[in-house]
C-alpha cells in the first residue's frame, strides 16, 4: 500500500500544477480581453510574457506524468487519468496560445476607433474563461456530468463567432476601407472559436477518464 | 454470488477448455465457486488474484493434479477439446497432453540431454537403434530450440543440468515439457524466481509458443499478465470476478474489485 500512497501523493502534486496551468490560461485570457477592451497595450504584452509560464508548466507536468507512468506502471482508471493529463496539458497550451493571439489583436487594434464587435469578442472570452475553469475543475473532481455541461457552453461561443463572421462580411462588403480591420476581427474570432474547441476536447478527455469510453461532445 | 463478467473468446467455435459452474471444496472449505470460463486455443490466458483466491487450484483442475488431494470434491463441468475432463479420461495420457511448469525450476539431477529425453523415454521412445537415437536427438534439440535454450547449451548437452542458471533451468523445464509434445502448457508463476533478463526471455518465448500451444499462466506479476496474455481472469475468494481481453482488464475493467486489485488498492 506504501506504493499506492506514493502514487497518490505524486498525482496530487501533478494535479496541483494542472490547476496552476488552468488558472494561468484563464488569467491570460481575461487580461487579453481586458487589454482589447481598454486598448491597454502594456496589459496585452504581459499576456505574451505570461504564456511562457503556461508553456513551462506543460513541460513540467508532462515530465511528471511520464515519470509516474514509468515508475508506478498505473493501470485502469489511474492510467486513464495520466493519459488524460497529456490531453489536458496539450489543449491548455493551445488555449494559452489563443489567449496570446487575442492579446496580439489588442496590440494591433489599440489606438484605432473601437467597434462594437469587440464586445462580442470579449463575451466569447468571458464564456471561455468559465469553460477553462470548469473543464479543469471537472478533471480535478473527476466529474463527467460537469464536463458535459462545460462542453455545452461551446454552443454559445460558436453562436458569437457565427454572428461576428456575418457582421465582418457585411463590413467588408459595405466599407471596403475597413477590410483589414474586419479580417483581423474574423481571424481573432476564429482563434477564440478554436479555444472553445480545445476546452471541449478536455471535457471529452474527462468523460473518457471517468467512464472509460470515448464520446464526441458538440458534434 | 456475483455474476462473472465474461470475455468474448477470441476463438471461433468451442474453446480449448470450456468450464461451466465449477465448484471445488477442500474438505469443508470451498476454494472455487461457480467458475465459468472458456479458454481459447492458441492463446495465452493469465489468471491473477491475491494469494488464496483459487487461481492455482483452478490451474490444477485443468490437468487433474488435484486428484490426489484428500477430501477434495469437485462439481461442475470442465471440457477439454469437448471431452469431459472428469469422465472416462486416461489421466496419464491427459498429463502428456497438458504440461505443467512450476514456480521454481526443478531440473532432475542428470544431464541436460537426459532431462529433456526423460519424458519421451518414459512414454516409450527408446534409443536402441541408430534411427531411434537420431529421433531422440532430434526431439531433444527441437525442444531445447523451442524453449530458446539450445544456443546456450548445445556444447554441453551431456553436462549436469544443475550447473545452469535459474533462468536456463526454467527454460530447460519448459523444454522438458515440450519434449512430450503436449497441447497445453500450464504455468504456475513460472518467472517469479527469476531475474528480469531471464523473465524477459521466458516472456518472449511464450509469445512464440502460443502459435503451437494453448497457455494458461498464473502470475502474481500484474505487469507480466498485461505484457504476455490475450485474456485475463481475475479470481477473488474462489470466484472468477472478471474475465476479459487483457487490454480491457488493464485499461477499463468493468468490476470495481478488479480495478481495486490491479491498481494496488488491496492484495
Amino acid at each position: 500500500m506504501q506504493t499506492r500512497i506514493h502514487f497518490l501523493e505524486e498525482l496530487s502534486r501533478l494535479n496541483h500544477d494542472i490547476l496552476a496551468m488552468g488558472t494561468k490560461v484563464e488569467e491570460n485570457l481575461r487580461k487579453a480581453a481586458e487589454a482589447l477592451k481598454s486598448q491597454n497595450v502594456e496589459l496585452a504584452r504581459e499576456v505574451k510574457a505570461s504564456d511562457e509560464v503556461v508553456n513551462a508548466l506543460q513541460l513540467k507536468i508532462e515530465d511528471q506524468a511520464a515519470v509516474l507512468i514509468a515508475t508506478q506502471q498505473p493501470v485502469a482508471r489511474d492510467l486513464r487519468e495520466l493519459v488524460t493529463v497529456f490531453k489536458i496539458t496539450d489543449n491548455l497550451e493551445r488555449a494559452g496560445d489563443h489567449a496570446v493571439h487575442l492579446a496580439k489583436a489588442a496590440i494591433k487594434l489599440a489606438g484605432e476607433p473601437p467597434f462594437h464587435q469587440i464586445d462580442r469578442l470579449c463575451r466569447m472570452a468571458d464564456i471561455e474563461c468559465a469553460m477553462v475553469r470548469g473543464a479543469v475543475d471537472a478533471y480535478l473532481n473527476q466529474d463527467a456530468d460537469a464536463a458535459r455541461k462545460v462542453a455545452a457552453e461551446d454552443d454559445r461561443v460558436d453562436a458569437e463567432h457565427k454572428q461576428i463572421f456575418r457582421e465582418a462580411i457585411e463590413i467588408m462588403r459595405e466599407q471596403p476601407d475597413q477590410i483589414e480591420r474586419a479580417s483581423r476581427l474574423l481571424t481573432t474570432s476564429g482563434f477564440l472559436e478554436r479555444l472553445g474547441d480545445h476546452m471541449t476536447n478536455i471535457c471529452e478527455a474527462v468523460v473518457f477518464m471517468v467512464e472509460g469510453s470515448h464520446v464526441e461532445l458538440n458534434d | 454470488m456475483t455474476e462473472t463478467i465474461k470475455a468474448e473468446s477470441p476463438a471461433a467455435g468451442n474453446g480449448k477448455f470450456d468450464v461451466d459452474g465449477l465448484d471445488l471444496w477442500y474438505g469443508p472449505a470451498q476454494a472455487l465457486k461457480g467458475v465459468t470460463m472458456r479458454i481459447a486455443g492458441n492463446s495465452i490466458t493469465a489468471l491473477i488474484g491475491p494469494s488464496g483466491c483459487g487461481k492455482s487450484t483452478f490451474l490444477r483442475v485443468l490437468d487433474r493434479m488435484n486428484d490426489l488431494i484428500d477430501g477434495i470434491r469437485i462439481e461442475g463441468k470442465v471440457l477439454y477439446d469437448g471431452v469431459d475432463l472428469f469422465g472416462q479420461v486416461d489421466v496419464i495420457e491427459l498429463r502428456k497432453k497438458i504440461g505443467m511448469v512450476f514456480q521454481k525450476p526443478n531440473p532432475f539431477p542428470m544431464s541436460i540431454y537426459d532431462n529433456v529425453a526423460y519424458g519421451p523415454r518414459v512414454h516409450g521412445l527408446r534409443a536402441r537403434t541408430p534411427a531411434e537415437r537420431r529421433r531422440l536427438d532430434e526431439l531433444v534439440e527441437k525442444s531445447l530450440a523451442n524453449a530458446a535454450l539450445l544456443d546456450e547449451v548445445k556444447d554441453r548437452l551431456h553436462k549436469s543440468a544443475l550447473g545452469l542458471s535459474g533462468g536456463q533451468q526454467q527454460r530447460l523445464c519448459i523444454a522438458r515439457v515440450l519434449a512430450v509434445e503436449p497441447d497445453v502448457l500450464l504455468m504456475d508463476e513460472p518467472t517469479s524466481a527469476l531475474d528480469p533478463i531471464s523473465t524477459s526471455k521466458i516472456e518472449g518465448l511464450l509469445d512464440e509458443l502460443k502459435k503451437s500451444y494453448t497457455i494458461v499462466i498464473v502470475t502474481h506479476n500484474m505487469q507480466q499478465a498485461g505484457r504476455v496474455s490475450d485474456s485475463t481472469g481475475f479470481f477473488l475468494h474462489g470466484e472468477l470476478v472478471e474475465y476479459a481481453p487483457t487490454k480491457e482488464i488493464f485499461f477499463n475493467p468493468r468490476d470495481e474489485r478488479t480495478e481495486n486489485y490491479i491498481s494496488g488498492r488491496f492484495g
